[in-house]
């Protein structure tokens, strides 16, 4: 680039926006590695900092974010006050993506294996070398007509690098790509799918319910969008434009970091939440309270779910019912929101559908403070659902039928039992490659490794799933450059396409992903342009895509769909059995519940050390794993704070240090996923064990997700004494009323509601 | 009393006088929302990803030697199926009637015109005595000089300085973020605008139970939360009153009487 160009390029955008465009330069021409500190960038000014806008993958949420970049160098994310997902808000997570970006385990450039598979041991090698490799392979393949023994397994993608990746591989002639993570809304979306007919994720109103009933929804740290969610919880509870202070409800068997927030704990049996919701929604329609015309076909398909009959089964008393019924029912808006806990067991899918049935009943589908739809269309057509299915890839694999893979962001090695032996199933594919960033348990497996940029280095967009309520469309531009020899993950995608030739050459025909991605807009532009770009020219509305972070529009009213459950289709989903544990209750009394690391969340973040040191809200507990033990059962266990503890289930044993709470039901027991990593670097690696290692090979039944909270375990003393490193001293006032309260009398007294 | 002793006193009278930071412009203050507050820790990342702190490891941690500003306390009551939880963020008081800064052999922490409790780097040696002073427990000492494996250094925040062993460290209300709001607003000829300035923990919250603000501009956010009935502060019967005020949690069983 020489100073004309440069000029340029600044006089088409204000400071931040020119930078981005230079970055996104700076990684083609070497020349401008020499230009910026005698002619200094615009945007470089010693000791200011100057903030790109962004979108955060750190999880599946899509928050906008903010990067502050001094130097060249990235010093703080924070939210980007104008995306509508978390109006400048961001969680721990989120703000840790800094340690994501400058992490010293990154894999620095290409790498071919040098060792036995699984060993890690890789040579480096040039771009050159390692493009080569992949497309010469997949041109053999072509060449012998077997285009769809060439498989692609990523994380869930959205935005175009999804209409990238497919037209990628349509191109090749494979239609085999899985999508896979290990806390996908798919279950939830296929819940939806089946019982209302929309294959999505609706908008939770929680800033305007007053009375939110949640189903072992932990959406404080890990649910579908934290960051938005609490924020309607801070409104919920205090907003200053409301009157009444809204009510949590929490039903789940081991209290989460959401349930310590909720002013009532209903500690139903693992598996029976939903028959519990289809109880309440019985007790609805029997107090008189049901909206909608349609209740006394309800009543006749939900009599089997009489308070009276169930109450032994969910073991939550039917006054307790009537009473959580009568309350959720009467003070409307009201929802009830069904989280990770029941999407994990085995046949998770009939609890959703039925807390869809609990709000159609009580009326709180379609209205403010409710469940709303997101618009039908995202901006750039409909919400795309998940491809493939990560069983299916297995079997393929274990009948020899997958040739090649490409593995992008998906760590199935790590997340699935032992008993589905996914790690077999690879060692039996001749040819795997891998576009991760850290070398996880699966990437470990490749054969040739192109590490790709993380969010803070690459070109992108996103449409949030799940929507904020309005039509949102994110961008996300590089802030820095790379700080290791890696490539964007689009950019590696375009450079095998012309390296393979024939149809896909043709058909990505662009030099790097950033064009891509800036035509890919030009399609949004004019779809939107009266409501998107007005009187602006592209050229100027993509300039202030960049300075904004993305584009964003309330719907028109009316566009808005309507939401409610299919009575027939539900007779067939809802489930009359509490969803099954495996094992004997006689030799494996106990259920054993696993949840999302609130830091870790499926573990793919466990090689950050401010994750890793952040302590646990449940626990306090920091740089490990633990069991969580009711201490009545541990007393007669005869185990103590911090020993080791075996768990036993019918498919594996693993020892882990053991945490006394008294939020955990005395026959269950609960452990984080997350830690337990035998690879992706060395905060990560050798910190106690992987609980989903025990589990057996069962899936929820809808979407072939593993089922998580599907075994039953006995858990006896280790014999070894244990570390736990935690915050938590004695974690008790001890009567001295350190942090006040406020009963909700007293509350109504200063001239408020609480409900 | 004779001469200096004299001095001294009056001058520390003078400190302590009520309305002494009304003469100033700002009276830097924080209400935190413990209804608000989920506990979900986004102000201990904020905390340090903004200040530099190190991470130290699970072997420190069990030490209890972790260096985090900010934490989340958390206590639980009652057994099961009878559990309340209450979450309290807790981080420097910056007490007006500070109990640190009397400890302090060489004014390495003292109290500027502004509210804030100020620690000087440059003049502690290590004494540890304001740290068992506090009755707030969120003094941290650097037991070592902590190293951060590169490139994670490339992150530090240049604004900050990054502490060595045998330093005494706590949570600065952001003040270099205070200081930048001050510096531009001095620029444009007008005082700092409410909300111009938010400390990290503050401006990551996802609940918005934490505000920051002046106290001394009635007019400000964080002055209308501080008057909320709920107010209370920690530890209030030490009288170090705190800069800090919390608004009560709302619980079935709550545990006090009437508000103050």
């Amino acid at each position: 680039m020489d100073r004309r160009d440069f000029l340029k390029i600044l006089g088409v955008g204000g400071a931040g926006v020119g930078a981005g465009i230079i970055f996104g330069q700076a990684t083609k021409s070497p020349g401008a590695k020499l230009i910026p500190y005698l002619i200094p960038p615009e945007d470089l000014i010693p000791g200011i900092g100057t903030w790109y806008a962004g979108v955060c993958r750190e999880c599946p949420a899509g928050c906008g974010t903010l990067v502050k970049v001094m130097e060249g160098r990235a010093k703080k994310i924070e939210g980007n006050p104008k995306h509508p997902v978390n109006k400048g808000r961001l969680c721990a997570i989120g703000q840790a993506g800094l340690q994501t970006l400058y992490n010293p385990d990154r894999i620095k450039g290409p790498l071919k294996r040098s060792g036995e598979r699984g060993s890690g041991q890789y040579t480096e090698i040039t771009w050159e070398e390692a493009l080569g490799a992949i497309s010469k392979n997949l041109v053999e393949l072509g060449d012998t007509k077997d285009g769809q023994g060439a498989y692609l397994l990523t994380q869930p993608l959205r935005g175009s690098l999804k209409g990238l990746v497919t037209g990628f591989m349509a191109a090749y002639g494979s239609s085999n790509i899985v999508e896979y993570s290990l806390y996908d809304n798919k279950a939830l979306a296929n819940a939806n799918r089946e019982s209302m007919g929309v294959d999505a994720i609706p908008y939770h109103d929680i800033a305007n319910t007053n009375y939110l009933l949640s189903f072992g929804a932990d959406f404080s740290t890990t649910w579908l969008s934290p960051v938005n969610l609490s924020m309607g919880y801070g409104e919920m509870r205090q907003g200053e434009g409301r009157n009444a202070r809204g009510r949590l409800v929490q039903v789940e068997p081991r209290l989460s970091a959401t349930g310590m927030s909720a002013d009532e704990w209903v500690p139903a049996a693992p598996g029976t939440e939903g028959i519990l919701a289809l109880s309440m929604a019985y007790a609805v329609i029997e107090k008189g309270l049901a909206k909608g015309n349609d209740s006394s076909a309800w009543r006749s398909l939900l009599s089997k779910y009489r308070p009276e009959a169930v109450a032994s089964v969910t073991d939550v008393s039917a006054e307790k019912i009537y009473r959580l019924a009568v309350e959720f029912a009467g003070n409307r808006p009201s929802m009830a929101i069904a989280g990770d806990t029941m999407a994990s067991y085995s046949g998770g899918g009939a609890c959703l559908a039925a807390v869809n049935v609990l709000n159609h009943v009580a009326g709180n589908l379609g209205i403010s403070g409710g469940v709303l739809a997101n618009p039908e269309t995202a901006v750039n057509g409909t919400r795309p659902g998940r491809l493939g299915s990560l069983a299916s890839l297995i079997e393929d694999a274990s009948k020899s039928k997958v040739k090649a893979l490409i593995v992008y962001n998906s760590n199935p090695v790590f997340t699935t039992p032992k008993s589905i032996k996914a790690k077999e199933a690879l060692g039996n594919i001749p040819f795997i490659a891998s576009f991760s960033s850290f070398m996880d348990e699966t990437a470990v497996m490749a054969d040739i490794i192109l590490p790709s940029h993380t969010a803070i280095e690459d070109w992108g967009d996103d449409f949030p799933e799940p929507g904020p309520g309005i039509q949102a469309a994110a961008i996300s531009q590089p802030a820095v450059s790379p700080v290791f020899n890696t490539k964007g993950v689009g950019d590696i995608f375009l450079a095998i396409a012309k390296k393979t030739g024939g149809k896909t050459a043709e058909k990505f025909a662009w030099d790097w992903y950033g064009d891509y991605l800036r035509d890919a807009w030009k399609g949004i532009y004019s779809a939107n342009k009266d409501v998107a770009a007005g009187s602006l020219t592209f050229d100027d509305f993509w300039v202030k895509l960049l300075a904004n972070g993305g584009w964003w529009e309330a719907v028109k009213d009316g566009k808005k769909t309507a939401l409610s459950v299919n009575l027939k289709a539900a007779e067939k989903l809802l489930q009359n059995e509490p969803c099954p544990f495996d094992g004997d209750p006689k030799d494996f009394p106990l259920y054993l519940v696993l949840h999302p690391h609130t830091r870790l969340r499926d573990g793919s973040t466990a090689n950050n050390p401010w994750l890793q040191e952040v302590p646990d809200p449940v626990t306090s507990v920091v740089w490990g794993s633990w069991v969580e033990i009711n201490p009545a059962t541990a007393g007669r266990l005869g185990i103590r704070q911090g020993d080791m503890a075996a768990i036993e289930s019918p498919s594996g044993k693993i020892t882990l240090p053991v945490y006394l709470y008294e939020g955990i039901r005395p026959d269950t027991v609960g452990i984080p996923v997350g830690q337990g990593h035998s690879a992706l670097g060395r905060y990560a690696k050798d910190r106690d064990s992987n609980p989903i290692d025990i589990l057996p090979a069962k899936n929820d039944g809808s979407t072939g997700l593993s089922a998580l909270n599907s075994t039953r375990v006995r858990v006896s003393p280790a014999g070894v004494a244990g570390r736990l490193a935690k915050f938590e001293a004695v974690g008790k006032e001890l009567g001295r009323n350190i942090v006040k309260t406020m009963t909700p009398e007293e509350f109504r007294k200063t001239g408020r509601e609480a409900i | 009393m004779s001469g200096i002793t004299k001095k001294i006193a009056d001058t520390l009278k003078d400190f302590r006088r009520p309305g002494y930071y009304e003469k100033f412009d700002y009276r830097w203050g924080m209400v935190i929302d413990l209804d608000k507050c989920n506990g979900c820790g986004a102000c201990v990342a904020a905390c340090y990803a903004e200040n530099n702190i190190p991470s130290v490891g699970k072997e420190e941690c069990g030490k209890a030697r972790a260096m985090n500003w900010i934490r989340i306390e958390r206590y639980i009551e009652g057994q099961y199926p009878d559990v309340k939880v209450k979450f309290i963020p807790i981080m420097c008081q910056h007490c007006s009637k500070a109990p640190c800064e009397l400890g302090c052999p060489v004014y390495a922490t003292y109290h500027n015109q502004e509210g804030l409790n100020v620690q000087v780097y440059n003049r502690c040696v290590g004494t540890f005595t304001c740290a068992t002073y506090c009755p707030y427990d969120v003094r941290r000492f650097n037991w070592f000089s902590y190293k951060w494996d590169k490139p994670l250094d490339e992150q530090l925040n240049p604004d900050v300085s990054v502490r060595e062993m045998g330093i005494m460290e706590k949570c600065s209300f952001c003040i270099q973020r205070i200081r930048a709001a001050k510096d531009k607003a001095k620029d444009q000829g007008r005082g700092v605008a409410d909300g111009e300035v938010t400390p990290a923990c503050a401006q990551s919250c996802p609940t918005g139970a934490l505000t920051f603000g002046d106290l001394n501009d009635p007019e400000s956010r964080v002055s209308r939360l501080a008057k909320d009935p709920r107010r209370f502060r920690l530890l209030e019967e030490l009288n170090t009153e705190p800069a800090i005020i919390y608004l009560k949690k709302v619980s079935d069983n709550g545990t006090e009487g009437h508000g103050e």
